[in-house]
């Protein structure tokens, strides 16, 4: 895990640049301003866009201002996706700065989950942190790990901090050296081209002859036609649920 | 302990079990989606839905997921008194001792709507369990919040969901549709099955692992599951036969 350490860095302090704009329906007192802001790939949209509601809420008539949501080129921004998730999926060839539309009405009650405070990422993003050590370790670390070690990552996170969320991940990402890997490596392939949003799927660390698979190993069980040699060229995101 | 453990092939098969109960019994239950599919059912129930209903669903903090074993151990005096047992009438009864005076939630009167219920049963291979998900949405349509359906969970049930590491509602989007349902979190799902499998195992009778987890969690968000699955399942040996009753 040490030798890792700068891929670890790396992959926490992933931004995007990005423009918010407000849609061009809302009913606003005065010309409305883009925001930039540079996205945290590790983090959820709702977590870290307070700024850009306090900007809009300027312009607009708040008394009528319903739940702040994102969309792209038409597509609401699911927001329990991670930042680099949705971009990767939804706007990996576009021309940098990403362009966020913003919007405070019509809320798509079917496309996405609401998010009334930041209470409700914190559950889903420790939900998700359970889920993974359900396939890891039978839950047996998550499970014995105090509230305050919980409210450590999440707090890590909440306040991008690298050092306070690894000193609890990293219990996360341990296993006993004889089984030579997790139980289950947690990943999930999104993918846009499909009425299923992702596929996740038990899939071992070691093959049973005690070769270490790869990403490729992976993608060949699960997820074929993204292979090279399979003459598709379909983009795929493998992402594991932030462990 | 691979008593609890539910691979798909044995959630299908558990499925396809309680499918032909259903029909037998025409409650309605359906399969969806294929291979990888979930079983489904629609039901229509008049509900008491008092969205003005000061109810701190979140309890303690913001975790709305299941409590960690530190976080068990506050709760474990209520905890034992649950039997974790599929017999939902002893975990009632349990709940009907209890002074409901000190729940947080202020019930007050509510109307009675007419709600369209989905349901669907999915295989969670992160928990190796069954997950149940639903919605739920007027007759006009609108769908409910999460706090008209935490105001929708009989009484009996709020406090125990409140405080129990059993399950906990939250709003989730399921793996195959991606659309907003309210879902039952499956951690704790291994927890109270594994004593009616154990007893199963021990008396050498056949259980069915989706039917019976059901029986436990149907209830809490109105899904009634008859009686009658159970006599189908276990019918009275015929006098003179030598099969186990």
């Amino acid at each position: 895990m040490a030798d890792d350490k700068d891929v670890l860095r790396d992959v926490w302090f992933g931004r995007i640049p990005t423009c918010f704009l407000l849609n061009q329906d809302e009913v606003t007192e005065r010309e409305a301003e883009p925001y930039y802001l540079l996205l945290p790939r590790v983090s959820y949209l709702t977590l870290v866009t307070d700024k850009v509601k306090k900007h809009f809420h300027k312009v607009i008539r708040t008394d009528d201002a319903e739940e702040m949501w994102f969309e792209y080129e038409g597509t609401p921004l699911k927001w329990h996706y991670p930042i680099g998730v949705l971009f990767d999926l939804h706007a990996s060839n576009t021309v940098l700065p990403w362009s966020i539309t913003v919007h405070f009405k019509n809320f798509p009650e079917r496309d996405l989950l609401h998010c009334p405070s930041h209470s409700v990422i914190e559950a889903h993003f420790m939900s998700s942190i359970k889920e993974a050590d359900a396939l890891k370790h039978k839950s047996q670390v998550v499970n014995d790990m105090q509230k305050k070690d919980h409210k450590q990552l999440w707090m890590g996170l909440q306040n991008d901090k690298f050092d306070q969320f690894w000193a609890m991940n990293r219990k996360l990402m341990e296993y006993p050296t004889e089984d030579g890997g997790f139980r289950f490596i947690p990943f999930r392939i999104y993918q846009t081209l499909s009425d299923r949003p992702f596929i996740q799927k038990q899939f071992r660390p070691v093959s049973p002859e005690g070769h270490v698979h790869t990403l490729g190993d992976l993608l060949k069980e699960v997820y074929p036609v993204a292979l090279p040699n399979e003459g598709s060229s379909i983009p795929t995101l493998p992402v594991c649920p932030l462990t | 302990m691979s008593l609890c453990v539910l691979d798909e092939d044995k959630f299908h098969l558990c499925c396809q079990l309680l499918l032909q109960l259903s029909e037998q019994l025409g409650d309605g239950w359906s399969w969806e989606g294929g291979q990888e599919g979930y079983l489904r059912k629609t039901a229509l129930r008049s509900v008491v839905i008092d969205s003005s209903s000061v109810w701190d669903y979140e309890g303690e903090g913001a975790d709305t997921s299941c409590p960690s074993r530190s976080e068990q151990q506050e709760g474990e005096q209520e905890q034992a008194a649950v039997d974790a047992s599929a017999d939902t009438d002893s975990i009632k009864g349990d709940m009907e001792d209890e002074d409901e005076d000190d729940g947080v939630c202020v019930a007050s009167a509510g109307s009675s709507q007419l709600l369209q219920y989905e349901y669907h049963i999915l295989h969670s291979c992160s928990y190796s369990t069954p997950v149940l998900y639903y919605r739920a949405c007027t007759q006009e349509g609108r769908s409910l919040s999460l706090e008209e359906v935490w105001s929708s969970v009989h009484p009996n049930y709020r406090l125990r969901l409140q405080n129990s590491p059993l399950n906990t509602i939250t709003l989730q989007a399921p793996p195959l549709l991606g659309q907003p349902f309210f879902m039952l979190h499956p951690c704790r799902t291994e927890e109270f099955m594994r004593p009616v499998l154990q007893a199963a195992q021990d008396q050498h009778r056949p259980v069915n692992y989706v039917l019976s987890w059901l029986s436990v969690v149907g209830p809490v968000v109105g899904l009634d599951v008859p009686l009658k699955y159970s006599t189908l399942l276990h019918p009275a040996a015929p006098p003179g036969s030598t099969e186990p009753g």
